[in-house]
């Protein structure tokens, strides 16, 4: 197991590498920079072009790209991802208080949804074709039909119109305040936690379906086994497997892929600052977001791998 | 009371309810306390506002810095220049030497006097910046030969020629006064710090969050600011704006909101919500490029200014889009803007549309392109590019000009004109103030102003720009000023006028003390902002 375990993470590195040029290459193909981006936006009188290439040159854009990433790939490995091409502040900064953000809300949010989703899931399953399936694959198709987004506002507006009441507008974080903390990252939680829990819920309850068909099931159910105990110790282990896969991937997306979500409930995440970033042209934050947001599909992917590992041991590794 | 009289009247009370003072209250005596609220939609990309040229930056970080002069702030056009850190000053008989006079016992906020020597410092950054360092507004400097510091309080600016405008340019919102110590030690150093001598002492930004700034109780003018302080919160999501007014999480937004959120939140909180409106000193341009056939050809272009029904289209699009205004090249109810009976004899302003469109059907005719089609390129901002290049593309298929719309996402617009690689573009032009300097550059030659997108060259209208900037009064000024328009937006023209754009400002009825004028760039040192106790309407 630590073999396999080591293996899998030494593979993380190549991944890694591979990301960091493919999207250094490709943020370089997109049309305009950094610069023109910020003096050419149309608000200010123009700056001229001698400026520009003075500005360009400060930012070090006017040397060869295969320079550019020998510079910025060489800080990387250092874990100095630069200073950000439009505010001049370093990355470190610009991402800590995001990450810390947008990390909450996607644990909050798995939370959520497996709360929601094991319970409903199973008892879908148990109850297969009756009306309490029906209604538990309602909720669900409900959850995913309707985009958190919207969710969001209808939310916003509940709380604008029944409750003349607004959530807090600036993050404060969880060991400052924990109830301003809540009162602001519930509800974006909640949102996002309801779609997650309508993938998670249909994933469970068909896990558990195929689960309760085995020949193990029958013959515990046979030997005369608690049903509680068949459930929890045969069935809930062995149907969890796509269930982990599914909240797996869905966590590592939260972290920065909740670009209207967080605009919604003004949330100071780093979905946005994504947006952000591409549409203003600063390559160093986008390298390194993307970068954060690949390590942690990979990180995801690799704890997924080992949770296999235990929850199903016949699964062999070499 | 005869047509003329009660026409002027019509007019007065036109004026007077565009430019409305809000939250002006002449009987109320102001009263201190409370943290003024307000949503920003864009962030400072850095603080020094010598360089950058977003909003983002002059409205959380003005509060923290005074300039030499400023723009009256009980003035509703924003145009009248008034003192700030000069106590007074003086212009010589030949207009070629302003000597101003500075305030005494003046501190920066780390304790330090300011004296001429920062003013010169400061200037010189954006006059004459030093190898390495951005001034985006140098070029408005020109007219300035140099600038002297002869005692601690007096600063000496020395002109080339007699500028009218120069008052006016040294009252811009971007000019902050920078202590020249640090200057000299990191030209740079203000791109990433703060220290001023304003009203409000910086306290943190948080990026992506919020700016917080509180009072300065050593601040010059006694008795001011009003507030303990203010908290810029970054929202860049305008429905999120319009929820934390409405949630009362937030008193004010000073850059402007649609008419529908207006009326949302107008219709949702009553009297607790007033609106102060204004013309805007912002507006969409249609720029035909002068290097593709047939837009080299001035008759094809008036007919596209011609099929355009202003006056229907301002009623049309004022319900729905941050666009109002019928104007020329001056904001209308500001001092160099033409009358409207004047305005309606250029080309495209007459109220007799039927008659314009027939003139244009018979320019297009005579150009040979009576089937003419083309593409024009818009700005993928949705407010208020795409209503305005709507209705642009239904007026002129009533002259039978067949439009395709080619939309360029935002960020890479303007590389796109850049390159000239359009048939007929959206252009856009936003003032910090309302001044036939800064208003007419755009228009002049390509080779003297690499942001004109017509890609023409005229003389004829470099000579008039040079000429109103040389006025030696107002009248004569006027003059110039209204010979330019009719050039530019009639006997050529060069580029086509939309619509004025409309700032609206639905804000808490406890904001006092703050006037909006044409600019979002101009009122936002928050010294004279007050917060009353509750709804007073």
């Amino acid at each position: 197991m630590l073999r396999f375990v080591i293996h899998r993470f030494l593979l993380m590195i190549p991944t890694l590498v591979g990301v960091a040029v493919i999207i250094f290459l490709l943020l370089r193909v997109i049309p305009g920079d950094v610069v023109e981006a910020k003096f050419m936006s149309g608000e200010g009188s123009g700056v001229s072009a001698e400026v520009l290439q003075a500005e360009r040159a400060r930012l070090g854009l006017d040397k060869p790209v295969w320079e550019q990433f020998a510079i910025w790939f060489w800080g990387v490995l250092k874990f100095d991802f630069g200073i950000s091409m439009w505010t001049g502040g370093p990355i470190s900064e610009e991402i800590e208080l995001r990450f810390a953000l947008s990390l909450q809300v996607a644990l909050m949010a798995t939370i959520v949804a497996t709360l929601l989703a094991l319970p409903l899931g199973i008892i879908a399953a148990l109850k297969q074709d009756t009306w309490v399936d029906y209604a538990v694959r309602i909720f669900s198709i409900a959850g995913l039909a309707m985009p958190s987004f919207w969710l969001g506002i209808l939310m916003i507006l509940g709380f604008l119109i029944i409750f003349e009441w607004l959530p807090p507008m600036i993050y404060t974080p969880f060991w400052v305040d924990p109830w301003q903390n809540m009162l602001q990252l519930i509800w974006p939680a909640l949102a996002v936690g309801y779609r997650y829990s309508a993938v998670a819920t249909r994933m469970t309850r068909s896990s558990m379906l195929e689960v309760l068909r085995e020949d193990y099931i029958r013959t515990a159910r046979a030997k005369g086994l608690w049903l509680k105990l068949i459930l929890v110790r045969h069935a809930l282990k062995n149907a969890m497997l796509p269930v982990v896969t599914v909240i797996g991937l869905e966590f590592a997306f939260l972290l920065g892929g909740l670009v209207v979500t967080e605009q919604v409930f003004n949330l100071n995440g780093l979905g946005l600052l994504f947006v952000q970033a591409i549409s203003r042209r600063d390559y160093t934050l986008t390298q390194a977001l993307v970068l954060l947001v690949a390590a942690a599909f990979i990180f995801v992917n690799f704890a997924m791998d080992v949770m296999y590992a235990w929850l199903d041991p016949r699964i062999r590794y070499r | 009371m005869n047509r003329r009289t009660l026409f002027f009247a019509a007019m007065l009370s036109a004026a007077a309810c565009l430019f409305a003072p809000a939250g002006v209250r002449a009987d109320e005596k102001p009263r201190s306390g409370g943290e003024l609220i307000f949503p920003v939609p864009s962030e400072p990309p850095s603080y020094d506002a010598h360089r950058e040229q977003t909003f983002g930056v002059i409205h959380p970080v003005a509060p923290h810095y005074n300039g030499l002069l400023r723009f009256d702030p009980t003035d509703p056009t924003g145009t009248k220049p008034v003192a700030d850190l000069a106590e007074s000053w003086t212009v010589s008989e030949d207009g070629l030497t302003y000597t101003f006079k500075l305030r005494q016992g003046v501190k920066f906020h780390d304790g330090n006097e300011m004296t001429s020597k920062d003013v010169k410092a400061s200037y010189d950054k954006i006059i004459f910046p030093p190898a390495g360092v951005v001034s985006d507004r140098k070029g408005q400097y020109a007219v300035v030969k140099a600038v002297e510091a002869p005692d601690p309080y007096t600063v000496v600016f020395q002109l080339k020629w007699p500028a009218v405008s120069f008052l006016a340019s040294l009252a811009s919102p971007w000019n902050f006064i920078y202590r020249a110590d640090i200057l000299a030690k990191d030209p740079h150093w203000y791109e990433t710090h703060i220290n001023g001598t304003g009203p409000f002492i910086f306290v943190e930004h948080v990026k992506g969050s919020h700016w917080v700034g509180k009072k300065n109780p050593n601040y010059w003018d006694k008795g001011k600011p009003y507030l303990d302080g203010y908290r810029a919160l970054f929202i860049k999501s305008s429905s999120a704006q319009v929820a934390a007014i409405r949630g009362e999480r937030a008193h004010i937004q000073f850059r402007g909101f649609s008419p529908a959120e207006r009326d949302t939140l107008k219709a949702a909180l009553g009297d607790k919500i007033t609106v102060a409106e204004s013309p805007w000193d912002c507006l969409l341009l249609v720029a035909p490029n002068h290097t593709k056939k047939p837009f080299d050809d001035k008759r094809v272009r008036r007919a596209l200014t011609l099929a355009l029904d202003r006056y229907a289209g301002s009623k049309a699009l004022s319900k729905i889009a941050i666009v109002k205004e019928v104007a020329g090249v001056q904001v209308p109810g500001t001092p160099y803007a033409t009358p409207p009976e004047e305005l309606e004899k250029l080309a495209g302003y007459g109220k007799d549309i039927n008659a314009a469109r027939a003139e244009a059907k018979k320019l297009l005719k005579e150009a040979g392109v009576e089937d003419l089609s083309f593409t024009f390129s818009n700005r993928g901002v949705p407010m208020p590019y795409e209503p305005v290049a709507v209705w642009l593309i239904d007026q002129w298929r009533q002259i039978g000009v067949n439009v395709k719309q080619q939309v360029v996402e935002a960020a890479a617009y303007y590389a796109t004109l850049k390159k000239g690689d359009f048939e007929v573009a959206m252009d856009f032009q936003c003032g910090y103030t309302v001044e036939p300097d800064l208003d007419l550059y755009k228009f002049t030659s390509r080779s003297k102003n690499p942001s004109n997108y017509g890609f023409y060259e005229d003389k004829v209208l470099d000579d008039l720009y040079e000429k109103q900037s040389k006025a030696k009064s107002v009248e004569e000024r006027k003059k110039f000023v209204r010979q330019f328009e009719k050039r530019l937006l009639d006997e050529e023209a060069h580029y086509l006028m939309t619509l004025q754009w409309h700032r609206i400002i639905p804000h808490s009825s406890k904001v006092r003390g703050w006037q909006v004028t044409p600019s979002h760039y101009l009122n936002q040192m928050l010294d004279t902002v007050w917060l009353a106790d509750g709804p007073t309407q």
